[in-house]
This record gives structure tokens, C-alpha cells and sequence, in this order.
């Protein structure tokens, strides 16, 4: 007879290619859209902000940083957006069968994780043709990419538990992860919140993700980025990832302790 | 007195049998929270806390079950709709956590609360194989080797690359038992899978079942008296969440039929 570990794993894999396969079923580019969606968006931004109001002037291959911040936040929506729902969305399964619960989060954000991967792909071949120049310090991205995928984990895990109960949570998450967009230096270079607050600016960057969405630009295309180490100080940095890991933390523990309910509730 | 003198007789089996048991069941209590206002919105939860009001009520499922199943046994659970008998089996299957009390399984138990679980509309038959396996545990090399015969016991065999939204409803049943009846364990637990298909179906649904009698511990949930008293060893019958009778099948199902009397 089977180990529960083997059983799980074979459920995850098979609930990971089932979503992979229903997501882009009917439409007719398919899977394209995984690596459209974000580049139409960049597009949008990149003719607002750098065409029309002029941001980024300064900063050497400023598209190239624009796509990285646009890519990176597109994942940590699409991953907390998914995460957050994936209790009750797998309902169904919920009600039947008894399995460890945290699988469905798993395999919820895993679609996210994979259009991750594809976009990074993307980034590096726009990098390239935008003239930056392959260095050893690409291979610390991934490091920042486990970041992201940790912190929204954290909260996918957490606010996910929250929601089988109430599901206002998806709808709140929603706006405020609207609001942290423009919290976030995705489209505005880091030193125009320097100019008038340095103390904000050191705020900002506290954010797992604006920390790494810094980091992954200082090591992909321009050491001149401001980051949370080379900005602030090293501990600022070690706050940083303290909240991320501390947000993984608590929120698995509160999924672990509601998870035994889930089957009533959702 | 009838009724003690079984549950004399169970005691004394269990003295005697105690390597035997498959699954002892002590003294479960199960209630759910029933929302009585809307409670659904965070406003409502807090306006609900702020005026003191609980925005549920305790709804007592199981009062106390108690009860042993011992190996290669055949038992019956039987009881009006509400009873509790479904969220005996959602307890036994470890969905549900109990509130008191304590179930100990000895095994492997493999539960059908409902046949084709993650079964998609939008997929074909075939990736619906590999889906309802997985749910079950089955790895896909596994499902592989079973594929042909799953297919044949369903009779489908011309309809796999066709989604499942196409099929029909007794199509999906057929298909969804095919696939569950591979599933191998100690202890299987079947909620009322005895009624799909048509009549021809239905004979290979029955000679499976005959085919687990004796050699299987099997536990089956159902309204159809007759399946009881056909396939059964052993019968409980579950009134308001506590088991009022219990022992041989016809004069449990005889009990049963006085309910409604």
C-alpha cells in the first residue's frame, strides 16, 4: 500500500496538469496569453509612463526595468489572487476526499509559478536585445523569485482560510493589492520618492516584494538600482525578509489549524 | 430485549475478536454550526459579535455512536434521510473531525462517499480516468495498466476522447464505478453506489458485490432494504444521531421499515 506522501504527490501532479490544461481551453491563443498578458500590460505602461510622462529618463535600459517590475508584481497578483480562492474553488474535492489541504494552494499558485517561469524567459531575451549584458549576478535572481513565491504563499495560506468563512476577503485583497501597486516601485524609479522623503523611501523598500523586484534589477541590469541593502543598511534588508518568512509562518500555521473544518465549512 | 441481547453478543465477540476489528468507532459526538442569520459577510460577523449574537446555532449530528467492524465483515448502516449516517462515513474517511470520541482504523480504508470525485465536464472521458484515479491514488503508469479494463467494464469503449459534458448521466455513473471499483484496500466504505445504470449494469454491479462478500470488509450505506439483507452481514440503524438497533440484517431492516409506520 501506498505511503500518504506518494498519494499526495500524485494528486498534486495531477491537480497542477488538470488546471494547466482548463485555463487556456477555447481561446484561440491558448497558451500565448500566459506570456501576453503581462507584455500588453508593460506596453500600456511603458507608452504612459515613458513615452507620454517621462519617467525614467535616467535609469539605462529603463524598459527592460519596467518589464521586470511589471512581471514580477503580475505574478504576485495572479498568485495571491489564485491562492487566496483555491479552497473554495476545489470545494468539490474538499467535501469528498481527505487529503492534506495545503495540496490545493499548491497547486492553485503552481499555474502562476509557470507563467513566472515562461515571462522570465521573456525578460532575459527583451534584456538581451536591449543591450544589457550577461553577468554572474543573473544567477542570484532566482533566489529573489523564491522571495515572491514565499510571500505570497504566506498570504495565500492566510488569507485563503480566512476566506472559506468569509469571502469578502477575495474582494478586499483585490482593492488593497491595487493600492500597493503604486506602493511598490514598479513604474516610478525609487529615487523620485527619495527626492522628497528619504525615510519613505526606506519604508518602501521593507516590502518583500518591492525588495525584490529591486534586487532582481540590480542583478539582472544595473548595479546603480537602489536597493534595500545598498539603500538602506543591511539589517533594513534582513526586516525584510523577516516579514516575508514571518508572513509564510503565521500563515500556515492558521491554514494548518482551520484546515481540520474546511470540509464543513467550504 | 432483543435489541440487549445483541449488544450482549457484540461485547462477547469483541472480547474474542479483539485482533479482528477493522474499525472500532467509541463514543463519536459530531454537531455542525448551522449559520442562522446570514453570517456570511465580514460586516454581518461583526455587526453578529457586536450585539452578542452567536450568528449560529449547534445542530447535534451524531449523539454518541459506538460501534466495532470486524475484518472481512460485511455491515450494513441504515437510517432515515438526516440521521447522520452520511456524516458517519465523511468522519470515517477523516473529511470531518470528530468533536469527541475516537475512531481507530486497522488498515487501509478506501472511501466512496460519492463516485467520480474531480470528475471535469470539460475534459475528455479518458483524462477523466487519469483525474478520478488520481483522486483515489492511483499514479498514472498505474491507471495505464487498468485503462483497457476500466473501459470495458463501463462500455464505453467508443466514447473516451469525447468530453465528459457530452456523455450521459448514467454514462458518467457507469464510468465513475469502473474506475472506483479498482481501488484496493483493507476496508472499503460505499455510500449508496448500489442504484446506477440499467438493469444489465446493475447485475455487474451486484455480482461485484458479491464478489467482496467474505473476503472484504466492506461498509455500506444505503436505503434499499433489499441490497441490506442480500449482501449484508451485520446491520446498524442510526436514529437521531445514535444507533437504536443492531445485528442481523433482516431484523434491522424490519426496525428500519417501522420508522415510517
Amino acid at each position: 500500500m501506498k505511503s500518504d506522501e506518494k498519494r499526495n504527490r500524485i494528486l498534486l501532479k495531477e491537480l497542477v496538469k488538470t488546471d494547466f490544461k482548463l485555463r487556456y481551453q477555447g481561446s484561440v491563443l491558448g497558451y500565448s496569453w500566459a506570456i501576453l498578458r503581462p507584455l500588453l500590460m508593460f506596453a500600456i505602461l511603458y507608452l504612459v509612463f515613458a513615452k507620454i510622462l517621462r519617467f525614467g529618463g535616467d535609469i539605462p535600459h529603463y524598459p527592460v526595468y519596467l518589464l521586470v517590475g511589471t512581471v514580477i508584481w503580475n505574478f504576485f497578483t495572479e498568485c495571491t489572487g489564485l491562492g487566496i480562492h483555491a479552497i473554495e474553488s476545489r470545494g468539490d474535492l474538499i467535501r469528498k476526499i481527505s487529503f492534506p489541504k495545503y495540496i490545493v494552494v499548491i497547486s492553485a499558485t503552481s499555474t502562476a509559478v509557470i507563467n513566472l517561469l515562461i515571462n522570465i524567459v521573456v525578460v532575459i531575451v527583451f534584456a538581451l536585445i536591449n543591450g544589457v549584458s550577461p553577468s554572474p549576478s543573473w544567477l542570484l535572481v532566482p533566489l529573489s523569485l523564491l522571495e515572491v513565491y514565499i510571500f505570497a504563499l504566506g498570504i495565500s495560506f492566510w488569507l485563503g482560510a480566512i476566506e472559506v468563512k468569509y469571502k469578502d476577503i477575495g474582494s478586499i485583497w483585490e482593492v488593497l493589492t491595487q493600492a500597493l501597486f503604486y506602493a511598490v516601485p514598479i513604474i516610478y524609479p525609487l529615487s523620485m520618492v527619495a527626492e522628497n522623503s528619504y525615510f519613505i523611501a526606506r519604508i518602501l523598500l521593507l516590502n518583500p516584494i518591492a525588495q525584490a523586484i529591486q534586487d532582481i534589477r540590480f542583478n539582472l541590469i544595473t548595479t546603480e538600482t537602489a536597493t534595500t541593502w545598498n539603500f538602506s543598511s543591511l539589517s533594513w534588508s534582513l526586516v525584510s525578509i523577516g516579514i516575508c518568512l514571518a508572513t509564510f509562518v503565521i500563515g500556515i500555521y492558521y491554514f494548518q489549524k482551520k484546515s481540520k473544518y474546511f470540509a464543513e465549512e467550504v | 430485549m432483543k435489541w440487549n441481547s445483541n449488544k450482549y453478543l457484540e461485547r462477547i465477540r469483541q472480547e474474542n475478536l479483539e485482533n479482528d476489528v477493522a474499525i472500532r468507532v467509541e463514543n463519536l459526538y459530531k454537531s455542525f454550526k448551522l449559520p442562522t442569520e446570514k453570517a456570511w459577510g465580514l460586516k454581518q460577523a461583526i455587526i453578529n459579535r457586536l450585539k452578542g449574537i452567536k450568528g449560529y446555532k449547534k445542530q447535534k449530528v451524531l449523539d454518541g455512536i459506538t460501534f466495532d467492524v470486524h475484518d472481512g465483515e460485511f455491515l450494513g448502516i441504515v437510517g432515515r434521510n438526516g440521521c447522520g449516517k452520511s456524516t458517519l462515513l465523511k468522519l470515517l474517511a477523516g473529511i470531518y473531525t470528530p468533536d469527541k470520541g475516537s475512531i481507530t482504523i486497522n488498515g487501509t480504508l478506501v472511501p466512496f462517499i460519492e463516485l467520480g470525485v474531480g470528475f471535469n465536464p470539460e475534459l475528455t472521458g479518458r483524462e477523466n480516468i487519469y483525474l478520478n484515479g488520481a483522486m483515489l491514488g492511483f499514479s498514472n503508469s498505474e491507471v495505464d495498466k487498468m485503462y483497457r479494463e476500466i473501459v470495458k467494464f463501463a462500455e464505453l469503449e467508443d466514447f473516451m476522447d469525447q468530453k465528459l459534458k457530452n456523455y450521459s448521466s448514467g454514462m458518467q455513473v457507469r464510468l465513475a464505478f469502473s474506475i472506483a471499483i479498482r481501488a484496493k484496500g483493507d476496508i472499503l466504505v460505499l455510500d449508496e453506489v448500489l442504484a446506477v445504470g440499467d438493469a444489465a449494469f446493475q447485475e455487474k454491479c451486484n455480482e461485484y458485490f458479491r464478489s467482496l462478500h467474505g473476503s472484504q470488509t466492506v461498509i455500506l450505506v444505503t436505503h434499499d432494504m433489499e441490497s441490506v439483507e442480500k449482501f449484508c452481514d451485520r446491520a446498524i440503524l442510526i436514529e437521531h444521531g445514535k444507533i437504536i438497533c443492531s445485528g442481523k440484517p433482516k431484523a434491522v431492516t424490519d426496525e428500519y421499515k417501522k420508522l415510517f409506520l
